[in-house]
């Protein structure tokens, strides 16, 4: 398979590396469109947070050797074009070819390659590279149906598997636990206290589940208001915080404060006054903000950062399960994509050969014609016909059936026929003339 | 008609059964076509077993609350069927393992030990005792339904308290919809019993002459009625909610379960009828 894949992602570089060769849309088209003019007959690219890389047809290349002085000057362009040879080096990339190109992509679709595994984003970045190549019009029937396989991994994996299930991050594992206990988000308020970054991304998350209400509060009331700028919601007083443990169910805690601002007698008393309906305090302070024994009040649940994040392991653990179902929906299109593939080498192959062999016969017969009678020479026709025929027919045949035969084998037998009677369009091209 | 309603008897538990496998798969190994055929197929049980009484009614003309084994297959129907109801009032499809094990057991009771009573008392022909005995059922079958949701509350309750995130965490429906659930399934009790106690009061009077207001029975179905719905009025007026309302949930549970087997068998009145 005439393909080849250089790259970098988070496993091969660091983010101040990576981030030197991450490609804006324009800087996409440019590159992709220099790239089929020079390298390649089709290729697109794509460049995400936590990779980039470029996938092509070369233009001149072998159906199998690896090519590595083509993966290298991949490299090189791929450095030079953002002018990064200071920071980013050969040895930051990986490459791939042939099958081991494809077999990469559909990792890469269906999330597996991904630094959290699972991560659904991907197949979106792949699709918005995949169009902007097709804009650029550097893609094709190859590239086309690759993509396409890709795609449909991905959407396979999300269907037929887990591995996208659970929250994988703190501050969803955070939003997760509140579905647990509420009903509808819609309905309930939240009380972001304090600016941390992860309470502020619970809060953010919560409102993208559509939470009811959000209240915000700090010591320094400009960062709550400059918080209900970005996320919207009210800003309330620090000062008056036990009042606002009444109106709201859900509380985020983060604020780098020496001791707890919130004790156990301060929520009894405030479940009291709110006839004991459910609160839910996540408390991501370090130190701890809230008082631990606060979980002992009935319809409190509070949970920490340790809480959140044995969630977010055990999540990433049972998400890790799910990879040998990955695997072998991965395989399954591969072979899905190979076949297809070997359709397209095959039936030209047995056409140049009968071509080939129709070619000498007809050279012959015209040579010879006029040894025979005129009675004869349609059995000629005939007889040298079915001797072609014959001599094609175990050839063909062996070539269509080669299941069970690796793709490599495969390839190797179409290579070494269309070698030894010299099918290749160079070889056709000089016997032409 | 005998030969049907014999086939349909001993079906009906390995129905249950199928189902309630079904439900369980579903819930323990989320299997997709378990997923997809286990409501329908609930739907046909419920369905098939609906049939089965109707036709043990007008076959043997009489409803079927004869002896304590016809009583156990109305039980079982009525378990089955208000769990219908709360699964589509509610659209969580994920507890009925929990609910429907109680439903089979009742019908595998009732298929073993079944028999046709040739003597029937003519009191026990009549359709208002039917409606009775069923709103009575039905009420006691809510009732331990809402049980159910409420120990299943106290579970995830104690789970998410103790940062226990295993499969409890992960299938249950969220605390607030079990607590729903099992309050609508109170609310459906409290409804029927107070049809079978309306009915009641107009029928037995009017059908047995040594009627009593003293009778334990009468005594204990109307306290259970009351508790329920003191609660009811409690949850309204002073916000009840959360653990202490399911706690209360599977209290009175326990106490109609034991006053009502402690009445049918130490204490004796008109209200027997078998």
């Amino acid at each position: 398979m005439n393909l080849v894949a250089v790259g970098i992602n988070h496993r091969t570089a660091p983010l101040e590396v990576r981030e030197k060769v991450w490609y804006s849309d324009d800087e996409i088209r440019h590159a992709v469109a220099e790239l089929k003019n020079n390298l390649f007959s089709e290729c697109f690219l794509i460049s995400t947070c936590n990779r980039t890389e470029l996938y092509g047809v070369p233009n001149n290349g072998s159906p199998i050797a690896e090519d590595y002085a083509l993966a290298d000057q991949l490299k090189d362009f791929l450095i030079s074009f953002k002018s990064a040879s200071a920071f980013v080096e050969r040895k930051h990339f990986y490459h791939f070819f042939s099958v081991g190109t494809v077999q990469h992509l559909f990792k890469v679709a269906s999330g597996i390659d991904s630094m959290v595994i699972g991560d659904i984003q991907i197949l979106s970045q792949i699709k918005d590279g995949y169009t902007i190549a097709v804009e650029a019009k550097t893609t094709n029937t190859f590239t086309h149906r690759l993509v396409q396989a890709a795609y449909h991994v991905g959407k396979r994996t999300r269907t037929e598997t887990r591995i996208t299930e659970g929250a994988v991050s703190v501050s969803y594992a955070a939003v997760e636990l509140a579905n647990k206990i509420f009903s509808d988000l819609g309905k309930r308020s939240a009380l972001l206290i304090g600016a941390g970054e992860t309470g502020e991304l619970t809060a953010k998350h919560l409102v993208g589940r559509g939470i009811g209400k959000l209240l915000v509060t700090n010591r320094t009331r400009s960062k709550a208001e400059e918080l209900v700028a970005s996320l919207g919601g009210e800003a309330v007083n620090f000062e008056r915080l036990t009042q606002h443990l009444l109106h709201a169910d859900i509380i985020i805690s983060s604020v780098a404060a020496p001791q707890h601002i919130l004790t156990k007698n301060d929520i009894g008393r405030a479940m009291k006054e709110r006839a004991h309906r459910p609160l839910f305090i996540i408390d991501i302070g370090v130190p701890r903000n809230i008082e631990p024994s606060v979980n002992n009040v009935e319809n409190v649940f509070l949970h920490d950062m340790d809480a959140l994040s044995g969630i977010v392991d055990q999540n990433l653990q049972k998400r890790k399960a799910e990879i040998p179902k990955v695997n072998a929906i991965i395989f399954e299109e591969l072979t899905e994509f190979h076949n297809w593939h070997e359709s397209l080498q095959v039936n030209p192959t047995i056409a140049d050969l009968r071509d080939y062999f129709e070619a000498i016969r007809q050279e012959e017969v015209v040579k010879n014609i006029n040894r025979f009678s005129p009675e004869n020479r349609e059995l000629l026709e005939l007889v040298t016909k079915r001797i072609v025929n014959k001599l094609l027919h175990a050839p063909t045949t062996n070539l269509k059936n080669g299941s069970g035969e690796s793709f490599e084998e495969k390839h190797t037998k179409l290579h070494i026929v269309r070698t030894l009677f010299g099918l290749s369009k160079e070889a056709r091209h000089e016997e032409k003339e | 008609m005998k030969l049907i309603i014999d086939s349909i008897n001993f079906l009906l538990p390995v129905l249950y059964f199928v189902t309630v496998w079904a439900y369980a798969k579903a819930f323990f190994s989320d299997s997709p076509s378990a997923k997809k055929t286990k409501t329908p197929l609930f739907l046909s049980v419920v369905g098939i077993h609906f049939f089965y009484l109707l036709a043990r009614t007008l076959f043997l003309d009489h409803p079927p609350i004869t002896d304590i084994y016809e009583i156990m297959t109305v039980m079982s129907f009525s378990i089955a069927a208000t769990y219908l109801v709360i699964e589509f009032r509610t659209k969580v499809k994920g507890t009925g393992y929990f609910i429907l094990n109680l439903a089979f057991l009742f019908q595998l009771l009732s298929t073993l030990f079944i028999h046709d009573v040739e003597e029937v008392k003519p009191v026990l022909r009549s359709y208002l005792l039917g409606l009775h005995v069923s709103s009575a059922l039905l009420g006691y079958a809510a009732i331990a339904i809402s049980a159910v949701y409420g120990f299943l509350y106290l579970m995830l309750y104690h789970h998410i308290k103790s940062s226990r995130f295993g499969v409890i965490y992960t299938k249950l429906p969220n605390l607030e919809m079990l607590e729903r659930m099992s309050m609508v399934a109170i609310t459906f009790g409290f409804v029927f019993l107070t049809i079978a106690i309306a009915v009641g009061f107009v029928w037995l009077p009017r059908a047995f002459t040594n009627f009593s207001y003293a009778d334990p029975k009468l005594i204990g179905t109307i306290g259970i009625w009351a508790l329920y719905g003191g609660g009811l009025g409690a949850k309204k007026t002073i916000g009840l909610q959360g653990r202490k309302i399911m706690i209360l949930s599977i209290v009175g549970f326990v106490i109609s379960f034991f006053s009502l087997t402690v009445v049918n068998i130490y204490f004796s009145g008109f209200h027997n009828f078998h």
